[in-house]
């Protein structure tokens, strides 16, 4: 519908309000017509966003439940329900010691690493001190650098470590904790400090006259206040290690201490066995997705603005 | 309850600033002492420096007769109210206040009879269980009261605390404020920007510029006796007005030269001003308030001797009390820095209507019946003349 018609049709309204009811009824909402083409057209929009996004789960959903478990008879509605591919998943692979390591890698990883930008950008935001400036564009900076690029060196580093130290090198959890831990400060320092910076300095010092060691101000009152921007750092760091793949697959080569994401490539990675695994692979894939979910919707009450309306005037 | 004392107190900022200057205050026990001073005077700092929120780079401050430079405002024993109340907002009301005695580890019965008692003395006892954003600014203004309250600490000290309430509410919490620390007799360091708060509510009141006290006494006494120009302009509304005149022998008193008029002095002024001898056929500064002027034609017993001067009527402001009447003298301005920092203070415009001579602004009685544009008869009251040295600023009395 056409600008023009649709502000004709507007002003034609707005004519006859001038009128008495009986020579021009107004009509008004529904009794207008032309619901598709003034609103339904949006909704049809709507729609076709959602099938766009909705597709690739649909597809992975229907291959979980699909009894036959292959590529080539995995269809977009699913035909019908098994539970087989869980079954073998869990029988034939050590799924189970995959999943561990993925959730017990990406928790202990996202909580440090809100942990750590949270006191750095409770440092940069309070105190001044020489270096301010150039420390938090320095953070900024280094996060740039392409990860990808890293790698090699990232390995030969970790080769030494391995040596040296075992317990931190290949194939352990606490290595790759550590080494997502090196990207921990950057954006999210960034992002949080200006958060701290919301928060009014009056609100420390009240504290401290109220008698609060630093640890008590800094846990007691300023974090509860930032929850909003915890939480979504939080969730952002673990959803970035959960599914993070090109680092665990450099770095977990044994089976038993593999993340989700590194072994269930695995099952597909040989292009004879993809066709077969597909459904197995799916049904894993499904089983990595909940905790994420999970999160979010646990996580979706912090993330609620206006929590510092009201500790101080204007 | 203990008394507070600053010993030549000095503030110096890395980068060189030097805030405040040696700072001399002696608060007695149970007395209210208010700051007050034009914005950026220093007068916040020096309450940070009592709280302990800002280090002292010289001087020595005692708490009764703790000396404290060094102890943490936990260890002083104080409690602070802020311009911008700082409560904690993810707490309630009955948390805020009792924040300060849950960290200190206090019996929870004696917290909970602690916190009763102040939201009864505040009126809080319906809002313990908000929130602090589902509170007014007056409401949250008293939550902020009611937890320095219930610490019974040794010294309250409050920075502002009525700038961020509209007019009527200020009027009301002053004497809330006043009527508090009456009963409880706590020590209070008050500071303010807010001439009229220091004349209403303090024991004594502090004049502090850039840094450095100015005069210190009761309210009453800085009005009367200001010990300098900016003292004298910045106490009192509306301000004092001042000009400069010459003295001048008259007979065998003296007299006061403004433009074509000379004024003869009361000899009671020279009795107060000896120094005023010294002062003959030179210009000097001088102050008179607008409530020792008035209109000729409405003197009882008609003006004393030589006592009027004759000026055109610029603007009348009928209050119902008074009639407020600006009107020029053909006089010089007192011009010094104090006089440029009182201008700025105030807010008036330099740009303004530029006219020839000083503007007095003089209030009558009611039943005087000048008008815009008369040509009237202003009686001073001599006595009630202020003279100061127009070089250093500094009053010529006593």
């Amino acid at each position: 519908m056409s600008e023009e018609s649709i502000i004709a049709t507007q002003f034609e309204d707005i004519e006859r309000q001038g009128k008495p009811a009986d020579q021009h009824p107004v009509s008004l909402g529904s009794a207008r017509g032309n619901w598709f083409k003034r609103v339904g057209w949006r909704h049809l929009l709507g729609v076709v966003a959602l099938a766009f996004a909705i597709f690739p789960v649909l597809f992975v959903v229907s291959a979980a439940f699909n009894p036959l478990g292959t590529l080539s008879s995995s269809t977009l509605i699913p035909k019908s329900f098994s539970l087989d591919n869980f079954t073998k998943l869990f029988q034939t692979t050590s799924f189970w010691t995959w999943f561990y390591n993925s959730m017990v890698i990406s928790l202990l990883s996202a909580g440090l690493s809100m942990f750590i930008s949270a006191c750095a950008a409770f440092s940069f935001s309070r105190y001044r001190f020489k270096g301010r400036r150039s420390g938090m564009l320095t953070i900024l900076l280094v996060q740039m650098f392409p990860q990808t690029l890293a790698i090699v060196a990232i390995y030969l580093i970790f080769v030494e470590i391995t040596d040296l130290y075992p317990a931190i090198g290949f194939n352990t959890s606490w290595g790759l904790i550590l080494l997502f831990l090196g990207g921990a400060l950057g954006v999210n320092t960034w992002l949080m400090k200006g958060f701290f910076d919301t928060i009014p300095k009056d609100l420390d010092e009240s504290a401290k006259v109220d008698g609060a060691t630093h640890a008590q101000i800094y846990f007691g009152i300023i974090l509860p206040l930032v929850t909003p921007i915890l939480a979504i750092t939080g969730l952002l760091s673990f959803i970035a290690t959960i599914s993070e793949f090109i680092l665990s697959s450099v770095f977990l080569t044994q089976d038993q201490s593999k993340t989700a994401a590194v072994g269930l490539y695995g099952l597909i990675a040989d292009s004879q066995q993809r066709n077969n695994n597909f459904g197995i692979f799916a049904a894993g894939a499904l089983i990595v997705a909940i905790p994420t979910v999970a999160l979010f919707q646990f996580l979706q009450r912090y993330i609620v603005g206006g929590i510092t309306a009201g500790a101080v005037k204007g | 309850m203990a008394s507070v004392t600053l010993e030549k107190i000095n503030k110096l900022y890395e980068n060189g600033y030097h805030a405040v200057h040696d700072l001399d205050l002696e608060i007695a026990d149970g007395e209210f002492l208010v700051l007050v001073g034009p914005s950026g005077c220093g007068k916040s700092t020096a309450l940070r420096m009592v709280a302990g929120l800002e280090d002292i780079s010289t001087g020595v401050l005692k708490i009764g007769d703790r000396v404290v430079n060094t102890l943490s405002p936990r260890e002083r024993d104080i409690a602070m109210v802020f311009q911008s109340y700082a409560l904690y907002p993810h707490m309630t009301v009955a948390d805020n206040i009792a924040y300060g005695l849950k960290l200190r580890k206090m019996d929870k019965a004696e917290v909970a009879r602690r916190v009763q008692k102040a939201a009864d003395m505040l009126e809080l006892g319906p809002l313990l269980e908000r929130k602090p954003k589902q509170l007014s600014g007056g409401q949250r203004q008293r939550v902020a009261m009611g937890r320095a309250i219930v610490r019974e600490p040794q010294v309250f000290l409050m920075d502002e605390p009525l700038s961020n309430l509209d007019a009527k509410l200020r009027v009301q919490m002053r004497a809330e404020i006043a009527q508090v620390q009456h009963d409880l007799n706590v020590t209070t360091l008050y500071v303010t920007h807010d001439q009229i708060e220091a004349m209403t509510m303090g024991d004594r009141v502090a004049v502090i510029k850039a840094g450095i006290l100015q005069q210190v006494g009761p309210p009453q006494f800085l009005y009367d006796n200001p010990a300098n120009i900016f003292v004298a302009g910045f106490i009192g509304s509306p301000p004092m007005n001042m000009g400069m005149g010459a003295i001048v022998r008259v007979g065998e008193g003296y007299g006061l030269k403004l433009g074509d008029t000379a004024l003869t002095l009361h000899p009671a002024v020279l009795q107060e001003h000896p120094r005023l001898a010294e002062w003959v056929n030179r210009e000097v500064a001088f102050g008179i308030r607008s409530e020792d002027m008035e209109d000729a034609n409405v003197v009882r017993g008609g003006a004393p001797e030589n006592s009027t001067v004759s000026a055109k009527v610029s603007l009348t402001e009928a209050l119902g009390s008074e009639i407020v009447v600006h009107f020029e003298l053909p006089i010089a301005k007192v011009v010094t820095e104090d006089t440029k920092l009182l201008e700025k203070e105030s807010g008036a415009d330099d740009t303004g209507v530029h006219t020839e001579g000083t503007r007095f602004v003089a209030s009558f009685a009611p039943r005087s019946r000048v008008r815009l544009g008369d040509t009237i008869s202003v009686v001073l009251d001599t006595e009630r003349l202020h003279f100061f040295d127009p070089e250093s600023g500094l009053t010529l009395k006593g």
